[in-house]
């Protein structure tokens, strides 16, 4: 086997030696010894990130079924950036609940290099195989904290509702197999093309039940329910993981698969997900407004931003082509720092997640409440930051695609949703504490992780040419 | 490369903000943030004079434009440069906040830096919008601006200030995302046209953009400046905002932001669409009078100060408005004329009414009289303050309403003299919230010892009351750098328009602008038919 056959896996295939090295570390520590194992996990995204540099532009392939392109390069590194920020803001919960660190950061890795794995496989099985390593891994960080009844409780509503969306979308690649003899997307892509123009009702059931399982994935309506209840009985910083790695890495296999191999069928599947995306905006914004808990309510903020990126698939055409990837690194980016905030906040006897905590943070911690506020106003999608950006770039390509009736929803939307948002901002800024001296001091090194965070909101939001110009050209190596 | 002047100006508050940070939280810091604020608010407003000076105002191009690439894949530049109207809104800017800064140097305690802080990044946020000639730069500091007079309503406010801020945030909110969406239509048309993407103000004047675009496109702008301005109904979020907002928000507020949706007007929506702009004109002209009349009318029957002066402003810039669409010279130049009075005259009132609410902690009318006994030199400085917000000869109001008037008359006399009737209001609910408060008896025990104008206070009114009387004799002062950008903007709609179309009186008009809503192809004939009858009657 010609050795360079290796190439495309070796950025996974670091981070799952993290993975097993911080397993190994686990169960060589003395109960009380404590280890640097959140620092394997960096060192092995740095490997990852070097060998994604070095592969940038190669199109390298292995096995046939994993392309190293620089799209799945490019979603490879969001999930770096994800990873990096997610270790990063993970310290104040494993060391404040006595959460096991060795399991915890194997889980992690374990679930990047799952990710890694689906931004790149070309080939529908290995799609399956990447969702199922990284669902399984993040299906036990849901319910890492094993004496809550609400982390098992959520844990379990995820593995449920997870296992029964696999089924869905194994039975699409059933279904896609059956038509065109190949699991390969470069071979479905080109035996749908000559299959001619109407469509068959087989071709229908696959493309349904593809999307359908990736609608599940994204956290799209209908298909959304598990995800309140997962992010509010997963630990913050997990939550942050779910809501950006997920979904960067479901929504690269969503854009590989709809856009590439079944682009032909668009006239059949853009309807549908024009109304899923219609949906999951109005749903998430409005359903987000009633909440009082804050994981809930940035779940309901997921959803809507699921729904922002399911604008940008739909519009994906020579201005909007560069809008999904840019949106996957600019929510990432700025929700990871959200849930950060709350991560730090989040201590054994309180988890100070309820919209009621925050009252008076500006007070007793000017700086985080400044971030959380970053965080917050970029999600809203307000300028100067990451999110107005990336929201202005999806709202383009949809005007420019035709779809203006989808860019109104979308604006109106970011409107409704920035309500919910400042009532953080109120609680940290206007509304008085009664008893001070609630929240927990901050960590070093989560303290960094939320700097970087809102550095690199600030960066996106004022200087973002030359990522949307990487963007841009990795997105054109697949479509 | 020239020194980038106008970047400095925009950019200089925004550092002072940054070296705010640095200034120790506790009470001496607190003084420092102060006056460092003061301080660099005021090196501002020396920057402005500055340009001013090197000016050109026989030029109605842009002048000290500056241009980088910003995002060159969209056609996205830091385009910055002035014309005379939008120097002179600057000036107007740098003058104010200072002044506004003064004007709460007392009344705020807590916080002060966060404060100073805020309202500095208020300012850069404001001149950016002014200096804009990208529209996606104008939509960033337009959208930027909006948070932190959020904080400042908010944190600094009166009771009801969450509230007031949401809504002003919202509200504005609501109204600009429709713009944005116009924006990237007229650069996604710019594309369709000529290859390339452009935000470029300059290169989308020259496009020509389809009748039914232009329709939906002035109504997404329109709707965003009509919530700014506020023109009736739009209104109702300025009432709450100005009188929850500390004095100097209210100041900022009512100086400052509110021209932005007349400055809108007429550096974007008229010019960029003007067939649309010259359909919907009578529209606009139709709701700028309701506003005249019912905010006078709403502001006589308050019983507190804050909240008349807010309404008269909703009554002063339907003034403005109106002269807009009056669509010739007079009328233009008068609306932007007022703009800056406008500025002066409720600027001031708002620094005297935070005056009284500082002595007494209550901004109602009932609460004072015969305060000219107590305070002589304060009650001085609000009579002519008043006057010149009523419009006076010889003070600054009059000269505005004087040719925004003359404007109105010249483009249809009926709007004119419906107008002319808010000019008597103003004068009836001004005056007699002015004699309720100053004249008569001391009737209630805690005015009899109040303390009349501090040194500060001083400092603060007369600048007011210096250009109040400077803008009412020598207008032309201000008014040469704005004619020739006035005419400019005028010719730039009436390129496409040979002569004025006035849409066959209200109704017909009216059931017209419904049509272009759900039937562009009936709108467009029926600006079509209209033009042609003009054309008839012409010939």
């Amino acid at each position: 086997m010609n050795p360079g056959a290796l190439n495309a896996i070796v950025p996974m295939a670091c981070v799952a030696a993290a993975g097993l090295a911080a397993m190994m570390a686990e169960a060589f520590r003395a109960p009380d010894e404590r280890m640097p194992i959140a620092g394997l996990g960096l060192v092995g995204l740095a490997g990852a990130a070097l060998a994604s540099i070095a592969l940038w532009g190669h199109n390298a392939s292995s096995f046939g079924v994993v392309v190293a392109d620089n799209f799945g390069l490019f979603v490879t590194a969001v999930l770096i950036v994800v990873g990096v920020l997610s270790i990063g803001i993970s310290g104040p919960s494993i060391e404040r609940e006595g959460l096991p660190a060795g399991e915890y950061y194997a889980l992690m890795l374990f679930a990047i290099s799952g990710m890694m794995l689906m931004a790149t496989a070309s080939d529908l099985l290995v799609i399956f195989l990447a969702l199922e390593v990284l669902s399984l891994a993040v299906y036990v960080l849901t319910g890492i904290r094993r004496t809550s009844s609400t982390a098992v409780e959520s844990a379990f509503k995820y593995f449920l509702l997870g296992a029964f969306s696999s089924a869905f979308f194994l039975y699409g690649i059933a279904f896609t197999y059956g038509l065109t003899g190949s699991t390969r997307l470069d071979r479905v892509g080109s035996l749908v093309a000559a299959q001619g123009m109407s469509p068959t009702p087989m071709q229908l059931v696959a493309v349904g039940l593809l999307l359908v399982g990736f609608a599940f994935k994204v956290s799209a309506i209908p298909f959304h329910m598990w995800t309140p209840d997962a992010y509010e009985g997963a630990p913050p910083a997990v939550a942050g993981f779910m809501s950006t790695g997920v979904k960067a890495a479901a929504f690269a296999a969503f854009a590989r698969v709809f856009l590439a191999a079944l682009d032909p069928l668009r006239g059949e599947w853009s309807a549908a997900v024009w109304v899923i995306a219609a949906a999951t905006m109005i749903g998430g914004t409005v359903v987000g407004v009633a909440q009082s808990n804050v994981k809930r309510m940035l779940a309901y903020s997921s959803i809507a931003h699921a729904g922002y990126l399911l604008v940008a698939l739909l519009a994906a055409n020579d201005v909007g082509k560069g809008a999904i990837l840019f949106y996957l690194l600019a929510y990432a980016v700025t929700n990871i720092g959200a849930f950060g905030v709350i991560a730090v906040l989040d201590s054994a006897d309180r988890p100070n997640d309820q919209l009621k905590d925050y009252a008076g943070l500006w007070n007793e911690r000017p700086g985080l409440a400044a971030m959380m506020t970053i965080f917050l106003l970029s999600l809203g999608g307000f300028p100067p930051f990451a999110g107005f950006i990336a929201k202005w770039y999806v709202f383009s390509a949809a005007v420019k695609a035709g779809y203006s009736w989808l860019a109104i929803i979308g604006v109106l939307t970011s409107v409704v949703s920035v309500f919910f948002y400042l009532r953080i901002v109120v609680m940290m800024y206007m509304t008085d504490t009664e008893a001070p001296a609630r929240f927990p001091g901050i960590p070093r090194i989560a303290g960094a992780a939320l700097v970087v965070s809102a550095i690199l909101v600030f960066y996106l939001g004022v200087l973002p040419t030359q990522v949307m110009d990487w963007a841009a050209a990795s997105i054109a190596t697949i479509f | 490369m020239p020194f980038p002047i106008l970047t400095s100006i925009v950019a200089l508050p925004a550092v002072g903000a940054l070296l705010l940070l640095l200034v120790r939280g506790d009470e001496q810091g607190d003084r420092l943030a102060r006056q460092i604020a003061l301080v660099v608010s005021i090196l501002v407003f020396a920057e402005t004079l500055l340009l001013w000076s090197r000016f050109n105002p026989a030029s109605a191009d842009f002048q000290f434009v500056e241009r980088h690439a910003w995002i060159p894949a969209f056609g996205i530049s830091y385009a910055i440069g002035i014309d005379g109207i939008s120097l002179m809104l600057i000036v107007l800017t740098a003058f104010l906040t200072p002044l506004a800064l003064l004007g709460s140097w007392e009344s705020v305690h807590r916080r002060t830096r966060a404060f100073c802080a805020f309202i500095l990044l208020l300012e850069t946020a404001m001149l950016g919008v002014f200096v804009s000639l990208d529209l996606f730069l104008f939509y960033v500091f337009w959208d930027a601006m909006l948070i932190p007079m959020y904080f400042l309503i908010g944190i600094w406010g009166y009771d009801r200030r969450i509230y007031a801020a949401v809504k002003f945030l919202l509200y504005t909110m609501a109204g600009s995302v429709l713009m944005l969406l116009a924006i990237i239509g007229l650069a996604v048309l710019y594309n369709a046209t000529t290859g390339e993407y452009s935000f470029d103000l300059v290169k989308l004047y020259a496009l020509q953009v389809p009748d039914h675009l232009q329709f939906w496109f002035f109504l997404a702008f329109a709707l965003a400046f009509a919530i700014k301005v506020p023109l009736f109904p739009f209104h109702t979020w300025l009432p709450d905002a100005h009188v929850e907002a500390p004095t100097a928000g209210s100041v900022i507020l009512a100086g400052v932001l509110l021209k932005m949706g007349t400055y809108g007007f007429v550096r974007f929506a008229f010019p960029l669409f003007p067939r649309a702009a010259v359909f919907f004109a009578p529209a606009l002209a139709t709701l700028a009078i309701i506003g005249i009349i019912y905010g006078a009318l709403v502001a006589m029957v308050q019983p507190d100060m804050k909240k008349l002066v807010a309404y008269s402003s909703v009554s002063h810039l339907g003034f403005v408005v109106l002269g807009i669409a009056a669509l010739n010279a007079q009328g233009v130049q008068g609306a932007v004329y007022q703009m800056l009075n406008h500025g002066v005259s409720t600027g001031g009132l708002f620094l005297i009414v935070g005056m009284l609410s500082d002595r007494r902690h209550t901004r109602l009318i009932g609460e004072f009289g015969g305060l000219k006994k107590v305070m002589p030199h304060l009650v001085a400085a609000f009579l002519i303050v008043t006057l010149s917000s009523i419009g006076l000869p010889g003070l600054n109001g009059f000269v505005g309403e004087f040719l925004i008037l003359l404007g109105a008359f010249r483009a249809d006399a009926k709007m004119a003299a419906f107008a002319a009737t808010g000019v008597i209001l103003s004068a009836t609910y001004m005056l007699w919230m002015f004699q309720r408060v100053n004249y008569g008896a001391v009737t209630n025990d805690k005015n009899r010892n109040l303390p009349d104008l501090a040194p500060r206070e001083w400092a603060v009114l007369v600048p007011i009351v210096a250009l109040a009387v400077l803008m009412g004799v020598a207008p032309n002062l201000f008014l040469n750098p704005i004619a020739p950008s006035v005419d400019h903007m005028l010719s730039q709609v009436q390129q496409q328009i040979p002569a004025r179309v006035r849409a066959d009186g209200g109704p017909a008009g009216h059931a017209v602008a419904l049509a272009g809503f759900t039937h562009p192809e009936a709108a467009r004939s029926a600006i079509a038919r209209i033009e042609g009858s003009r054309a008839e009657t012409t010939r």
